[in-house]
Parts: structure tokens; C-alpha cells; sequence
């Protein structure tokens, strides 16, 4: 795109030193980087020592898939006029795909993009994760839940009976 | 793990520093894999499982949680217990699924529930059995009277501390599951039985959560038996509305404000020995009155019309009156006792009444 090149261009640099060029508007999606660019508007290089470059590639691919839609959203009802309902509600289903193959994560990965997410403050980044892994405990007994995120049981028997004695009916589905 | 990262790093430099003097030659290969290591150590070091979580990233997982999955989750390890089991995350589940028909009656049943399993609990083993497996089959309040008669209260160490006994997780945990009994109000009861339309009584409720719906059983009317039924829908049950208890008359507050139309609920019994239950209907104009806003003066009238419009005309059921001065109960054995009266504030509880207007009119 012709208006790219004119773009301001940010470089974030990860833990392990790894560097990202980036345009402004994708590295203004996260929160905590548009409030560092609005207290210094000549800064162009920031290091997020939190994040590695694993992580944060990603957190890059998902806000620059959400600037595009936006993007894209935006120039077709600059088009049109206005934007057509059943275009829009396509749209919104492409993402909704795109974001559900991107969760397509092991549970470390996603863990690790939790904490991006919350470091960097990319909200809707923030809300899928947290979503995903709130799915992945739904419908599961405590040892699926253990063995989905490598959790050791210290609970004795009889701590976990004491539970289990008080809500039976919560383990009925997952048993 | 920093320190040892910082450390490996500084050696690391320091070596290329001193391979860069000697063999410049190697000093891109060397670079390359410095930068390869310490990737690897870096992404090492962040390998975080869910509890590693920030406080309020977790909070949020678990808000997102159904009690089910709460309750699963409070059994992975101790951690997770703390957490799920927290008053915090329980309160919306109960206000969600149960606040609409659950009054302060029944958080005392609870409370009541609660503090005999904890004295009870100091008891003698047969003593407790027998005790617990009678509290979750009645509600407390009925047997409480036995037991306290019958018991020898020195045994009871009152102050046994059971914190998460009284959790609201448990108090979610016994109505789920059917054991706890509490007090509600029930519309239309015994499956609406013809003599019961647009009426509402107190009752003990059990949920059982495989139907979604309720067992009731109905104090005693008089010497007859209890009453029982099942499978009451959830839209039939509320919280009782005001602390009066079924047997006690209610001391109407609303009687001088009481004008035609209004719509409002009175107790009624058919004798002296049955317990109150709660009546629809609206209040009516003389029979001399025109009708009309301006001239209407029977709302000026000591004497109050209440109509039941339910009842055809000519039925006995159909129409009262009442003084608004002294009113506190009044009837005859034949036609019964109207008692205490109560105005429908809010158009939420006229449409509650008027769900249950019968589709014939009643004789």
C-alpha cells in the first residue's frame, strides 16, 4: 500500500533481542506501547524485555490481521458510502475463523500470550486467550485439567473427597 | 534463573571478546550462536503453566467459568482450591441462577442447616448419622424442634470452626443438589388445581437438577396430610415478599392509599387452623359509582371493594369489602378469613399474578 511507506515505523525489540519493524498503527494496538508513543512521539525503538520474539511475533500477527480487517472495514465503507450489513457480518466471521486457528496453540504458548496479551495491553488479544483457556478447562474432570496444564496434585484424598462431597453434582458430566 | 541467564551472558561475552582478538574471522559464526543460545535460554525461562498467570488475568479465566467447571477446577491442587472455592466467584453464580427466588427466610434455613451440621458434628458417630441423614431428606426447622428437646446440648462445642462449610459455594452446592430444602412461595399449587388459581402459598422446595424444576411440600392444612408435588417450574416459585409467616396475620400497610384498580394480593384461609396463602385480585368501584376518573369518589369511601375478577359474576369468590380503618381479618367459616393485603408495586409483580390468569372463568 502506497500509504505504508509514509507510515512512521516502530521497532520493538524482544527479550532475546530479536527486532520487529512494525508501522505505528500496529504497534499502537497495544495499549501499553500507544501510551509510551503518546508520552514520546520521537521514540521509535522499544525494548519489551517481557515478551520473546516467539511470543511476541505472534502478538505482531494478530494485531496486524486486526488492523487489516479494520483496515479493510473502514476503505469499504469509504467506498460504498455506507457498509452493507451481510458484507460486514462476513467480515466479522473471516476474524472470528482467523482468531480461532490462531488459539490453535499448545498450552504453554498460550499462557505465554496471556501474559503478553496483559503486558502489552492488546484487549481483544486479551479476551480470546483468556477465552480459549477458559474452554479448555470446561467439561473436564481434575485429572484432564492436570494432565491439559501439567499440574501436580498436592491435594491429599481426603481434601479432595471433602470437595467432591459438597458438589456431586458437578462431576457428574465430566466422570 | 536471571543470574544464571546475566552470568552465562557476560561469559559468553567475554569469550567472543577475547575470540574477536585472536580469530576474527570466526566472530560471525560465533555471533550466531550466541544469539541462537540465548533465544533458547529466554524462551526457557517462560515456560508458564496457569498458575503462573498474573492475579487478574486468572480471576478473569475463572469468571468465565460455569460452577461445574469451578467446582472440577477446585479439585486440581491446593492453589486452585483457594481460588475456586472463593466467596468471590461463588456470589454470581448464586445471584444469577438463584437470587429470584431465594428471601432472607432462606439464607436462615441455611444458616439454621449450617450451624446444626457444625453442632452436630461434636455429637457421637451414630448420633451425627442419624441427624445428617434426616436433615437432607426435611428441612431443618421441622425436625430442630425434636432434636433440641431430645439432645443433650453440653455435648455441643460451638466453637468448632468449619469456615468453608459456610461458604457460599456449599450454600450453592446444597441447593443444586436437591438437599437443602428451603422456603419459597409456589403459584397455582398442586399443579394448579382448580381450588388454587391466581393464589400463591408457602412451601418448602427441594430443586432436583435433572429436571430443572422443583419438589414442593406444603405445610400441613390443619390436621390433613402434607402436600406434596413435583416438577414445579421455576416461573411458578418466588421469594416470599414480606417475613410474615404463612400461620400469622399480615399487618396491611396500604389500606388508606387503596383506590379502584389497583392491583393487590390478600392472605387467605379457609379455616383458623390452615396457614395463609396470598390472593390476586383488583381493587373495584361501588356499584353506584359511574366509574368515571372525575366523579369517582371511591377511593374517599371507608369501606373498600375488592373484586376478584377470576370468578364469574355471581360466584362467591367474586367480590369483598372491607374497612379501611380497622380491617386486620375478616370472613366466616363458609367463606373463609381474608386477612392482611398487600398492594402490587411494580408492573414486574402484576405480570408475574397475571401469567396465571385461568383461561375459563372460575365458578
Amino acid at each position: 500500500m502506497a500509504r505504508s511507506s509514509t507510515e512512521n515505523m516502530i521497532t520493538l525489540m524482544s527479550s532475546d533481542g530479536e527486532e520487529f519493524m512494525v508501522t505505528e498503527k500496529v504497534a499502537r494496538e497495544c495499549t501499553t506501547i500507544r501510551n509510551m508513543l503518546e508520552d514520546d512521539c520521537v521514540i521509535t525503538n522499544i525494548p519489551l524485555p517481557n515478551v520473546t520474539s516467539d511470543i511476541l511475533s505472534m502478538v505482531i500477527e494478530y494485531c496486524m490481521e486486526h488492523v487489516a480487517a479494520a483496515e479493510k472495514a473502514a476503505a469499504e465503507t469509504a467506498e460504498k458510502g455506507s457498509s452493507s450489513a451481510p458484507a460486514a457480518a462476513k467480515a466479522n466471521k473471516d476474524l472470528e475463523e482467523w482468531d480461532k486457528a490462531f488459539m490453535n496453540v499448545d498450552v504453554y504458548t498460550l499462557c505465554d500470550l496471556i501474559l503478553a496479551a496483559n503486558y502489552l495491553n492488546v484487549s481483544g488479544l486479551l479476551d480470546l486467550t483468556i477465552q480459549t483457556a477458559a474452554n479448555l478447562i470446561k467439561g473436564k474432570s481434575p485429572e484432564q485439567i492436570r494432565k491439559t496444564f501439567h499440574i501436580q496434585n498436592d491435594l491429599s484424598l481426603e481434601e479432595e473427597e471433602k470437595i467432591r462431597s459438597q458438589t456431586p453434582w458437578a462431576f457428574e458430566k465430566s466422570e | 534463573m536471571h543470574c544464571l541467564f546475566i552470568s552465562l551472558l557476560s561469559l559468553v561475552s567475554i569469550f567472543t571478546t577475547q575470540v574477536l582478538d585472536l580469530f576474527p574471522k570466526m566472530l560471525n559464526k560465533l555471533k550466531c550462536t550466541v544469539k541462537v543460545e540465548e533465544k533458547a535460554l529466554a524462551n526457557m525461562e517462560i515456560e508458564v503453566s496457569i498458575l503462573d498467570l498474573p492475579e487478574l488475568a486468572l480471576e478473569i479465566v475463572l469468571e468465565k467459568l460455569p460452577p461445574d467447571s469451578l467446582t472440577n477446577l477446585a479439585c486440581v491442587c491446593t492453589s486452585l482450591r483457594e481460588r475456586c472455592t472463593s466467596n468471590y466467584l461463588w456470589e454470581r453464580h448464586m445471584k444469577e441462577k438463584w437470587s429470584s427466588i431465594l428471601g432472607e427466610s432462606a439464607t436462615k434455613e441455611w444458616e439454621l442447616h449450617i450451624k446444626h451440621l457444625m453442632d452436630t458434628k461434636e455429637k457421637n458417630s451414630k448420633e451425627k448419622n442419624w441427624m445428617v441423614s434426616l436433615a437432607c431428606a426435611w428441612p431443618i426447622s421441622w425436625i430442630r424442634s425434636l432434636i433440641e428437646c431430645g439432645g443433650d446440648n453440653k455435648l455441643v462445642n460451638r466453637n468448632l470452626h468449619q469456615p468453608e462449610m459456610s461458604s457460599i459455594m456449599s450454600f450453592y452446592g446444597a441447593l443444586e443438589s436437591g438437599k437443602l430444602w428451603f422456603p419459597a412461595q409456589v403459584f397455582n399449587r398442586e399443579n394448579g388445581h382448580v381450588g388454587f388459581v391466581l393464589s400463591c402459598y408457602d412451601a418448602h422446595l427441594s430443586y432436583d437438577r435433572h429436571t430443572n424444576t422443583f419438589f414442593a411440600r406444603y405445610p400441613p392444612h390443619g390436621t390433613k396430610p402434607v402436600k406434596t408435588e413435583d416438577g414445579v417450574k421455576w416461573d411458578r416459585v418466588r421469594a416470599p415478599l414480606v417475613s410474615t409467616p404463612s400461620h400469622d396475620l399480615h399487618i396491611s400497610d396500604c389500606l388508606k392509599d387503596l383506590r379502584p384498580g389497583d392491583h393487590f394480593e390478600i392472605q387467605w384461609r379457609k379455616n383458623k387452623e390452615f396457614p395463609y396463602g396470598w390472593w390476586y385480585g383488583v381493587v373495584g368501584h361501588f356499584e353506584t359509582c359511574n366509574q368515571t376518573e372525575h366523579f369517582c369518589r371511591c377511593h374517599e369511601d371507608d369501606i373498600v371493594v375488592l373484586e376478584f375478577k377470576q370468578y364469574s359474576r355471581g360466584s362467591r369468590w367474586r367480590q369483598m369489602v372491607i374497612r379501611r380503618k380497622d380491617h386486620r381479618e375478616k370472613g366466616n367459616a363458609t367463606d373463609g378469613f381474608y386477612g392482611g393485603i398487600r398492594k402490587l408495586k411494580t408492573d414486574d409483580e402484576i405480570k408475574m399474578w397475571r401469567r396465571f390468569w385461568p383461561v375459563e372463568v372460575l365458578e
